[in-house]
């Protein structure tokens, strides 16, 4: 999974082709073509302790060409393997959404895919099976639209050359956009004490607003909701090559535990990148369970969906340590769930001049 | 018909005054005013009636006379009206019968046989010469030869409506081609608008009566419509029965009890009914005893009583020496406290017993008096009751809680006597004092009724009046309550304490010349169980025929057909069948065909009002792989079912027996027969969809796998492979496929290869399977439940199991033990 190889597109364009020969040579010897997966499911990740993420276990699932579905996903795998290999050629790039509509265009009406989830599941697959990344295949997401800002200096290729960036000075309100390969981005300097990941925009806007990042010498970064990959990519970045303790905050209910959950643990579907994009040493800040009781917060009664999710959780093998049970035990005792202005119950500048550095305090980061 | 009853006390005039206009009318012009009844309402249905008339008696009578059914329909258009002609190569019919036959409404050789038939009424076809008679004006012409004879009667006749009496028109013998047959002509107002209904009648009755030839031609037709043999096979002959007890009413077993030669009401019973022999007549007999006389209640002797009793025999016997009479008495109290329970007939059984052997033994001479007066005296003793004894004794009683010690006194031995049995025919929740002051208000009730010689003889309503009437009491008395079950729990307590009792039982004479006891009689009879009538009165179709006759009228891909065994509705026995084809030419839009039969006649018309249409709409088609929209009512799809109905009495909803009457044990076998075909259909579907899905499955990969080792030759920029042995592999293999339906999840594995296979299954399911239904076995891990399950499939063969499990459920299934190549896992 290196990009740092001489012609890394030559090269992602050999481990595709590979692939194909695989195909073919099972063809040619008789056998009925077929791709061995790990399985993504819950059941099948696995802690692995020299890394200290989450990967995928031994269970495999096969696609064959021996019934009509897995022989249509072959094919469609083949039409894809050709599009990327032509794709790296002409080094060009090309979004997921327009792979899904590129496939219209193919000769092969069989060969076309049904929804976007099934070319997003494509590229998974390819991804997986042959090592190497979206991004080194040139597959974009759309802009997630994650930014950071904070004091951090550093340099970015990109189409245009290359572009020294401050996080702070040289950008505005909105802070740093997070481009789609941020292996392209090089820090240069930087004045950061730790770094703090936000999931609501509204958040990210009060402790902008209150000076946070200033004051306290933190690069914040705007998930988004569930970060995309290069969020999660630039954080653990961030962490490893700056040594940047990580702390993320969020809406105190079971899907924003899951976010934390992405960004420390990995996620089930991109298992397989978990050493390349999770940051194991993460810390949550909350908002915890805990917090909804400590500071009285304002909250909303749990949904179903909240208490199937938090009981999924308390199955889910990311989630199997001591604190987490009693987490999400306690908040299916008071059956409330608090979002992250919540806390503006307490005054606009609550969270920053309270609740924030109470916490960082207590978890030692500041 | 209507009646006049003039009212007593009334103006005596008016009976005169109405009596006037009061005449006898013809049962012809009863029929005249009533043809829709018998399916004569219009003209396109009184010539489908009038065919279906003759038609059915000459399956009848060719039958009948072991004759290959060979008949000829013809209509054709004479002017205004319509000439319809018959013939048929039956036995032919005397010159003496020909008018009764055909002129005579309610003659006929069936009415009266407990036997399966086509007609039965003997009105059928003399209804069409009255109809034909009656628009066109025209008589009826009838041709016969009976068999032998070397020429044949021709005969033209009317019906007087007035007599239905026929009138014969013109008489004269002619030659005739057929060998032996007959030959009727009628000519009636009618139109063809009905033809469908025809042409459905004449297929229909070719589908079952494969035996028969049919041949039918009317105006609409440039071809005659030909049906051909499909078995030389007549059916079964079939034997007349006498009645079932269970099927008559009080009406008929009267008439019979006034008909029969039989004296006794045994004899009658073995003589006149079917499946009543020695051991039976008995067992009704008594039942009929239980109800005439009622049944003896019985008494148990405690020891402590034996010497009274003992005492009160010894003063009842005089004069026959001190040694006899002790040994007479203390003989018969012996007996007395040997026995459990005995009642008043069985004690004057073993006083005689005993009597006849102290006689032997001494020699001295017990005469009918003297015995007389022992059971007398014997049975006071044991039943012995003195209503006043228990007002004191139940307030003791209330007061120490000492049940036992009811007749301390020795005037009441019954109220004990019935504590034991009430006591363990209640609950145990109820009080001890209830329980006596009920059995004490019971002893009072039962003894004020004990009747002549206080027999205590009663009939099971009187015993229940007796309990209910009591425990009324205790409830309005004691202020408890005592409950239905309670009531009914001491009644079926007391009741198995009684005994039929021996008395001789009337005579038929006098049964029949009273209408209670012959209802008494009937309700034995009903009561009794008795082995179902005998079936070779009946002659189904049988199944291969079924299947024979739909094989031959329909060209369908799929044909199945079940009989059912001989079931009983009100003494007449019955027998459904059912047969489906589907597929083929069969018209695949619209609902299926519903063909449904009695007796081997079709029944054309109401549908709607047909038990069986109702079976059918009820049952869910979709479980049995037919379209049925909103899941229930006619199912649709390219499918004809038949539904035959074989009995000695069809039970049709009216006169024109166009549709059978909703009766649920015949309900109940319609559906069991149409189930029983559909399952094959059912399964034969499930294979045609399973090899239609592997078809297209071949189609659709046969299609993709050129078209990506193509693919995968140009991005590898070689030749294209040779894909022949991936393909061999494929077509030739076994699969696991799995079907979620709501909670219920099915794993099936079909094995397409040319050896067996045993593949071992293991099923990972994030919750634990219920209702496991297969040879599988469920090992719970850590929250992950392992279904592991190796069946063992013959080539081409099937295997399945299915289990219960919440929606939403993960499934993660591991084949091993079969060749990756050949296994295909659709779960």
């Amino acid at each position: 999974m290196s990009s740092e190889t001489q012609n890394p597109n030559e090269d992602a364009r050999e481990q595709l082709i590979d692939l194909a020969a695989d195909f073919y040579d099972q063809f040619a010897g008789g056998k009925i073509p077929e791709l061995t997966l790990p399985t993504r499911t819950k059941r099948n990740i696995e802690y692995d302790p020299d890394s200290g993420v989450w990967v995928y276990g031994d269970r495999t699932s096969t696609r064959s060409a021996n019934s009509v579905r897995g022989a249509r996903k072959l094919l469609k795998a083949v039409y894809t393997i050709d599009f990327l290999a032509q794709q790296l050629d002409e080094d060009r790039s090309s979004t997921l959404r327009e792979l899904y509509y590129l496939s219209e265009s193919w000769d092969n009406t069989e060969a076309h895919f049904s929804d976007q989830d099934e070319s997003n599941q494509m590229i998974e697959d390819l991804e997986i099976v042959s090592e190497v990344t979206r991004e080194d295949l040139h597959m974009r997401p759309e802009e997630s639209g994650a930014t950071l800002m904070g004091p951090l200096l550093l340099r970015e290729q990109t189409r245009r050359g290359e572009r020294e960036i401050h996080c702070q000075k040289d950008v505005g309100e909105g802070g740093y956009q997070i481009p789609n390969n941020p292996d392209t981005i090089e820090f240069l300097d930087h004045e950061i004490d730790f770094v703090l990941c936000v999931e609501t925009g509204g958040m990210r806007d009060r402790l902008i607003e209150n000076g946070f990042d200033d004051d306290y010498n933190c690069l914040v970064v705007h998930l988004k909701g569930q970060p995309a990959r290069a969020t999660r990519r630039i954080t653990k970045r961030l962490h490893d090559e700056l040594g940047l303790p990580v702390v993320v905050f969020t809406d105190g209910d079971p899907w924003s535990y899951r976010i934390y959950g992405s960004v420390a643990y990995g996620s089930i579907k991109s298992a397989h990148l978990s050493e390349y994009l999770a940051t194991p040493d993460a810390a949550f800040i909350g908002i915890q369970p805990e917090d909804i009781v400590e500071y009285d917060l304002p909250t909303d009664p749990l949904a179903d969906s909240d208490i199937n999710a938090l009981e999924s959780e308390l199955s889910d093998p990311r989630f199997q340590t001591d604190y987490w049970t009693e987490q999400i035990e306690l908040q299916l005792e008071i059956e409330k769930k608090a979002e992250q202005q919540a806390l503006a119950s307490r005054g606009l500048d609550f969270v920053t001049d309270t609740y924030l550095p109470e916490r960082l305090d207590a978890m030692g980061v500041i | 018909m209507t009646s006049f009853q003039s009212t007593l006390g009334e103006d005596a005039g008016i009976a005169d005054e109405l009596a006037q206009s009061q005449r006898e009318i013809s049962i012809a012009e009863f029929f005249e005013k009533n043809k829709h009844m018998l399916g004569f309402d219009s003209g396109a249905r009184g010539l489908v009636t009038a065919v279906k008339e003759a038609v059915d008696n000459a399956l009848d009578a060719t039958e009948e006379a072991g004759i290959l059914p060979d008949i000829y329909v013809e209509i054709t258009e004479v002017g205004d009206y319509y000439r319809l002609v018959i013939e048929d190569n039956g036995p032919g019919i005397t010159k003496e019968q020909v008018p009764k036959v055909f002129g005579k409404l309610l003659y006929g050789s069936r009415f009266h046989k407990r036997e399966q038939s086509r007609g039965q009424q003997g009105i059928g076809i003399s209804a069409a010469v009255l109809y034909s008679q009656l628009t066109s004006g025209k008589p009826a012409k009838i041709t016969s030869r009976p068999k032998g004879s070397a020429d044949a009667e021709y005969v033209e006749l009317i019906i007087d409506t007035d007599t239905n009496e026929p009138e014969i028109k013109t008489a004269e013998r002619t030659t005739w081609d057929r060998t032996h047959g007959t030959r009727i002509e009628l000519e009636m107002e009618a139109n063809m608008r009905a033809r469908s209904q025809l042409r459905g009648y004449m297929k229909h009755t070719a589908v079952v009566n494969p035996h028969a030839r049919l041949e039918l031609r009317e105006p609409g037709l440039e071809e005659p419509m030909k049906f051909e043999r499909g078995t030389d096979q007549l059916p079964a002959e079939t034997k007349e029965i006498r009645p079932h007890p269970h099927g008559v009413e009080l009406g008929t077993l009267i008439k019979m009890l006034e008909a029969t030669e039989s004296y006794s009401v045994s004899g009658f019973l073995q003589g006149e009914f079917t499946r009543v022999g020695g051991k039976t007549a008995e067992k009704v007999l008594n039942a009929f005893r239980d109800r005439h006389f009622g049944r003896e209640l019985s008494w148990s002797v405690a020891a402590s009583h034996e010497a009274e009793i003992k005492d009160a025999i010894v003063d009842a016997v005089s004069n026959k020496g001190a040694d006899a009479t002790e040994s007479f008495a203390s003989g018969i109290v012996e007996v007395l406290g040997n026995r459990e329970r005995t009642c008043r007939f069985e004690l004057a059984e073993i006083v005689d017993t005993v009597a006849d052997r102290v006689e032997d033994e001494t020699g001295r001479t017990f005469g009918d008096t003297v015995r007389e007066n022992a059971i007398e005296a014997a049975w006071a003793a044991v039943v012995a009751f003195d209503s006043d004894a228990t007002v004191s004794t139940n307030e003791a009683v209330a007061a120490n809680g000492d049940a036992a010690g009811a007749d301390s006194d020795g005037r009441d031995r019954l109220t004990s006597d019935l504590y034991v049995i009430v006591d363990e025919a209640t609950s145990t929740r109820k009080d001890d004092a209830v329980i006596h002051g009920f059995s004490e208000r019971l002893a009072r009730r039962l003894d004020a009724d004990a009747g002549e010689e206080r027999r205590f003889r009663f009939t099971a309503d009187e015993l229940h009046r007796a309990v209910e009437d009591a425990a009324d009491a205790t409830v309005e008395y004691d202020e408890v309550s005592f409950g239905d079950t309670a009531r009914e729990n001491v009644f079926e307590a007391l009741w198995a304490v009684t005994r039929t009792v021996p008395d001789d039982l009337p005579k038929v004479k006098t049964v029949a010349a009273d209408r209670d006891t012959a209802s008494q009689l009937l309700e034995a009879m009903r009561e009794t169980d008795i082995l179902a009538p005998p079936t070779d009165c009946l002659s189904p179709i049988t199944d291969t025929l079924v299947e024979a006759g739909l094989r031959k009228e329909y060209d369908a891909d799929f044909y199945a057909a079940a009989t059912r065994d001989a079931e009983v509705h009100g003494g007449d026995p019955f027998i459904v069948e059912a047969g489906i084809a589907y597929g083929g030419e069969l018209k695949s839009e619209g609902s299926i065909d519903l063909l449904r039969f009695a007796n081997r006649v079709p029944l054309v018309y109401q549908r709607g009002a047909c038990a069986s249409t109702d079976v059918v709409k009820q049952i869910g088609w979709r479980n049995y792989g037919l379209d049925q929209p909103g899941g229930s009512g006619m199912p649709n799809g390219p499918a004809v079912l038949m539904i035959h109905l074989a009995s000695t009495n069809v039970p049709f909803t009216s006169e024109s027996k166009d549709a059978i009457a909703n009766i649920p044990a015949i309900e109940d076998e319609i559906e069991l027969a149409i189930r029983e075909a559909a399952r094959e259909l059912k399964s034969y579907l499930n294979k045609r969809r399973s090899m239609q899905k592997r078809r297209e499955k071949q189609d659709v990969l046969g299609r993709i796998l050129p078209e990506m080792a193509e693919k995968v030759a140009e991005v590898t920029g070689r030749e294209p492979p040779n894909i022949d042995g991936a393909m061999a592999r494929i077509m030739n293999n076994l699969s696991v496929d799995r079907e979620v339906s709501g909670t219920t999840v099915t794993l099936s594995v079909e094995n397409y290869s040319d050896r067996a296979e045993q593949p071992e299954i293991t099923d990972i399911l994030s919750a634990e399977p219920q209702a496991l239904n297969g040879d599988a076995s469920v090992v719970d891990m850590d929250g992950e439940w392992f279904l592991q399950w190796s069946p063992s499939v013959s080539a081409g063969e099937e295997a399945s199991i299915s289990y219960e499990v919440p929606e939403e459920t993960d499934f993660d299934v591991n084949v091993d033990g079969v060749d990756a190549e050949k296994l295909t896992v659709n779960a």
